[in-house]
């Protein structure tokens, strides 16, 4: 234990995990100090202006997943601009699916593909919900530290009760069955269509490296769906202002309880003695003391750059260096000096139509091909693309009757097998607006900037290792008790009053400030 | 009706049907077993389709029998001869090769060629493997309640997994979910550096299963093979002297001792249901045999979609059945030859009991694509066995017969024309790339069966041509094998009882299902 302490609490990284948590604890009483690396607040969750008058969510994107405990207790003062429909899939022949938030309206859209899934669509919806919210319960829960399951584990389970008794038990089996599927088994379970199989699956790989035949993308799916407004698989629409309007709301949130949030302040370390943190190393200045530190870096940072990994026992380092990171995806950032119209649109409004996430997922099938290449380290030749146009509902992001559009690209590997992204970054950005223009001829003529994110350049920009939004993957074999390594799953770590916060931990990824509520809610009750 | 002139009726005279026929006679229970072929053993039996060459036709190596059975039933008193097959040899695309010895202190040395690093690193892993090995097995002998409605004797089961899940310590635990929810390749990229020697491990992770060594699930049909037990020696594969038939003649030749009557060459058309209840089978030739317990060793499909009406089922249960996943993925080819094959990566020393065409991980996932947009390996995984190196009785003097196990084939693949074209596509696609590595092939070979998925289906009555009677998929294990709620080998139709590979433990040559059915029905029965 530290003699003296300049805070009660350090928090290294601002991250809207580090922010929740950090609020959270001055909300407690603590006397906190968030140290971040970069110039602004966010992390992965920041607006940029990438091009002069044109603001980006340059990462993360869309309006965010933010939990209602959260937005409940911290009040973060935001806009959420929400969109309608959630998806719109242009088809290669012109023709669409969309997914509206109401479920008969979209029953509508996909009888136009299959009326048997048009049939299916809305038990699908009534029963996928009730699971998912399932899920939703397991995010919040503190991992049990199973096989060692005692009452008070039994007791944190309590957030299941109410989803657990709304599924019914008739549809336990359902639950136990489906976490472990492949997204592809789950779907030609309920679907005939290749299409309206394509515009959901999509959601189910759409953060991992898998493709949909791999099991584990259920649970994506319903991960995805558990965040999302009741009645539909996928959330869509912007805060205004971009994502990092989120966490500059957070950290006024944080400071208006009292913490202390200082920018371009980069840790180099932090500072153990008889193997309790005691304090963090900042860059250029000294050392600064506090009882409890709390990282909202991925855990190898954590533990193989911020502590000296010799002062961990192997199991351990075993553990986090078998973390599986490998980001597949890269985020291309447009600046539009108007808007494309889809072919797709057939005439009908762009302006609603193209508000919400446009996903050029045509089908199932080529979902599965464009995972096949980053099996072997080759980027897709014709990639998945997410795709958003948030100046359709927040014009204030891009000079007037222009348009910002970010698209996040699947798959692109991190590492290369031939060549290195530096000599085939823009091969890829070329690659992704061909696709594009296939389903929006005119986009071409259109763009005016172009940026390329492949994974190596969000790790090197956002701190995500390899790129991958979700500090490490989130398969089966990393979640639960197993996130982040086995046996540290409960947001402590094994060096005394060391905390992790980040999105490492369970339930994941996503700005949803869960692990952030869940670690403040454990370094509280200790 | 007729007065009952059996206690038990067995459809099906593969290996589990006859052991559990054996264990029902062996308990006192006058039962009959009914075959639809003129062979016993399903798809375990051994023919001679070339004057003087015996096929094992379908499986073709032993390894997994379940030790209880063997002793239960004194199998080795009726004729159960199993010869182990130590050496392995696997040629590689740089004209290098990889191969296993009788020894471990050989093999050692060859792992050590390739790279000493992973030979000293193999008996940790060899150790891991026997410790998830000897976690799972307890499992393997319980019988699977419903984990929506346990019952008394459900909950017993699931306190017997609680408290040996808890025995298991942490360490075992994390490794064990880790191992049943990871990807094979992602397991030994933990342990192995040699990309040759993952292939050879890998390979059993893909057996008999729609997936590529890249896809989580497959860590776990890994570990499955490894709970082979002969002698106590796991993953030691076996020869039964006269092939895979012999354990069916052994099997039937028990029951028989115990005072089974077996029938061959008597096609069962339908199970007869009066008022829910089973009360005979109804033959093909239109005799009817009335017994009150009936059993189905016939994969789920076959055992509640052919033999019994649908209007005798529950709709849940139908839908249940009707979306297990068989989804076959392997063939065979099996061939006599006038000597033996002359590998060109093979010196005078190297074994030749086993072969392996697998090269090379990626040659592995590759073989996978090929075959997962519905189509067969252009160049096909291979597990080649020379039995007549080993068992004289096999071919003539001089000549040989050579076992090709061949993955991944697809059940349907119209795009190689009808089911004729389909089989002449993939018997050539197997010989030439087994020229490739065997260029003396094509002159020596005095005659060819082949075997797609669909053939695989018509002649062992497996559908789709899966050799473990559906997928050992997560979501198709235990509680789920093969329909939630009817895990225990009963059924929803009273007297009638399922002990295929459809239900726990799963597929390969074991007997498991067979006697654990029994145990069911004889506890049933008191």
């Amino acid at each position: 234990m530290a003699d003296y302490s300049d805070y009660d609490v350090i928090v290294i990284g601002a991250g809207h995990n580090g922010l929740v948590t950090a609020a959270y604890l001055a909300k407690a009483g603590r006397n906190v100090l968030v140290l971040e690396r970069r110039a602004q607040v966010g992390g992965a969750a920041v607006t940029e202006e990438i091009f002069p008058g044109f603001r980006f969510s340059s990462c993360a994107d869309g309006s965010g997943y933010l939990c209602r405990e959260v937005q409940r207790d911290l009040q973060p003062a935001v806009e959420i601009l929400a969109a309608d429909p959630v998806v719109f899939a242009p088809q290669p022949d012109g023709s669409r699916l969309l997914i509206w938030r109401d479920t008969a309206k979209t029953a509508l859209e996909i009888a136009r593909f299959s009326r048997a899934d048009a049939e299916r669509y809305p038990a699908f919806v009534a029963l996928l919900g009730k699971i998912a919210a399932v899920v939703g319960g397991i995010a919040r829960v503190e991992p049990p530290d199973i096989p060692d399951v005692g009452l008070r584990d039994l007791l944190s389970l309590r957030p299941l009760a109410g989803p657990v008794r709304a599924l019914g038990r008739k549809h336990v089996n359902d639950l136990l069955r489906v976490l472990p599927m492949p997204v592809a088994d789950l779907l030609n379970e309920w679907f005939e269509s290749d299409v309206v199989k394509g515009a959901i699956a999509a959601n189910g790989v759409r953060d991992l490296t898998w493709g949909p035949k791999e099991a584990g993308t259920a649970y994506a799916l319903l991960y995805n769906w558990a965040l999302s407004d009741p009645g539909c698989f996928r959330s869509a629409g912007v805060v205004k202002g971009g994502i990092g309007a989120l966490c500059d709301a957070l950290a006024a949130s944080a400071r208006a309880f009292g913490a202390e949030i200082r920018t371009g302040a980069r840790v180099e370390g932090i500072v153990t003695e008889e193997g309790r943190a005691v304090g963090v190393k900042l860059a250029g200045e000294g050392t600064l003391r506090a009882p409890v530190i709390v990282s909202n870096a991925d855990p190898r940072t954590t533990f193989f750059e911020l502590l000296d990994p010799y002062e961990l026992d192997a199991k351990l380092v075993r553990h986090v260096r078998h973390i599986k990171y490998r980001g597949s995806a890269a985020r291309v950032l447009l600046a539009l000096s108007g808007l494309p119209e889809f072919t797709a649109l057939d005439g009908d409004d762009p302006a609603t139509l193209q508000s919400g996430p446009i996903q050029i997922a045509p089908t199932l099938t080529y979902l599965q091909r464009a995972y096949d290449c980053v099996k072997y380290g080759e980027f897709s030749p014709h990639p998945y693309l997410d795709v958003m146009i948030p100046t359709l509902l927040d014009p204030d992001l891009a000079p007037a009757g222009q348009h910002v559009m970010s698209i996040t690209a699947k798959y692109a590997p991190y590492r290369l097998r031939d060549g290195d992204w530096d000599g085939r970054r823009e091969t890829f950005g070329d690659i992704v607006v061909d696709t594009l223009a296939e389903y929006a001829p005119q986009v071409r003529d259109l763009i005016l900037h172009r940026r390329v994110l492949t994974p190596p350049d969000l790790e090197a920009a956002y701190g995500l290792p390899e790129g991958n939004p979700s500090h490490g993957e989130m398969t089966l074999d990393q979640f639960f008790h197993m996130r982040p390594i086995p046996g540290y799953a409960r947001y402590r770590s094994p060096v005394g009053g060391l905390y992790l916060c980040g999105a490492g931990c369970h339930p994941g990824g996503g700005v949803t400030g869960i692990p952030g509520h869940n670690a403040a809610r454990a370094i509280l009750a200790d | 009706m007729p007065a009952t002139k059996y206690a038990a009726i067995v459809i099906g005279g593969g290996h589990n049907g006859l052991t559990c026929a054996a264990y029902l006679a062996k308990a006192g229970h006058k039962t009959l077993v009914l075959e639809r072929r003129h062979v016993l053993g399903g798809a375990a039996v051994t023919e001679e389709l070339y004057p003087g060459f015996r096929y094992t036709v379908c499986s073709y190596v032993v390894s997994l029998m379940r030790p209880e059975v063997i002793r239960e039933l004194e199998l080795a008193k009726h004729g159960l001869h199993i010869l182990p097959l130590q050496s392995s040899f696997a040629p590689m695309e740089n004209g290098d090769h990889f191969a296993t010895y009788p020894d471990e202190a050989s093999t050692r040395e060859e792992i050590a060629r390739h790279s000493k690093r992973d030979a000293d690193i193999y008996p940790k892993f060899e150790q891991l493997m026997y410790r998830m090995a000897y976690a799972v097995k307890p499992i393997l002998g319980m019988v699977p309640p419903d984990p929506s409605r346990p019952g008394l004797r459900g909950l017993r089961t699931l306190s017997d997994l609680g408290k040996h899940i808890r025995g298991l310590g942490k360490d075992t635990f994390h490794d064990l979910t880790k191992l049943m929810t990871m990807s094979v390749s992602d397991l030994l990229d933990e342990w192995f550096e040699t990309d040759i020697i993952k292939a050879l491990f890998g390979l059993n992770g893909i057996i008999g299963t729609k997936l590529g060594p890249k896809s989580p699930g497959t860590a776990y049909v890994l570990l499955h093979h490894y709970m082979g037990e002969l002698d106590g020696a796991f993953t030691a594969w076996g020869w039964q002297r006269g092939g895979t038939g012999g354990v069916s003649e052994a099997l039937a030749s028990a029951a028989r001792s115990h005072g089974a009557e077996i029938r061959t060459e008597t096609p069962v058309a339908q199970v007869i249901v009066r008022r829910g209840r089973a009360v005979g089978v109804a033959l093909e030739n239109g005799d009817e045999i009335y017994a009150d317990t009936i059993v189905s060793g016939c994969d789920p499909r076959v055992t509640f979609r052919k033999l019994v009406e649908e209007k005798e089922l529950p709709e849940d249960f139908v839908a249940a059945i009707d979306r297990f996943k068989f989804r076959g993925s392997s063939g065979k080819v099996n061939l006599a030859l006038d000597a033996l094959p002359k590998f060109t990566a093979m010196n005078g020393s190297s074994p030749m009991q086993m072969v392996e065409i697998c090269p090379s991980m990626d040659y592995l996932e590759r073989a996978y694509d090929d075959s997962s947009y519905g189509g067969f390996s252009k160049r096909p995984y291979m597990d080649i066995i020379v039995p007549s190196t080993i068992d004289p009785t096999m071919a003539p003097p001089g000549k040989h017969v050579m076992s090709i196990f061949v993955q991944y084939a697809s059940y349907d693949m119209p795009q190689y024309g009808n089911k004729d074209e389909q089989r002449d596509a993939f018997g050539n696609a197997v010989i030439d790339t087994l020229t490739e590595f065997a260029p003396n092939l094509k002159d020596i070979i005095l005659h060819k069966q082949v075997l797609t998925p669909w053939d695989i289906e018509q002649t062992f009555g497996l559908s789709e041509g899966n050799i473990f009677h559906g997928e050992l998929t997560l979501d198709q294990l235990f509680f789920f094998r093969p329909a939630p709620g009817f895990a225990d080998f009963r059924t929803p139709i009273r007297g009638y009882y399922q002990c295929g590979s459809g239900t726990h433990p799963g597929g390969g040559i074991t007997s498991g299902p067979g006697r654990l059915a029994a145990l069911e029905i004889l506890s049933d029965r008191k």
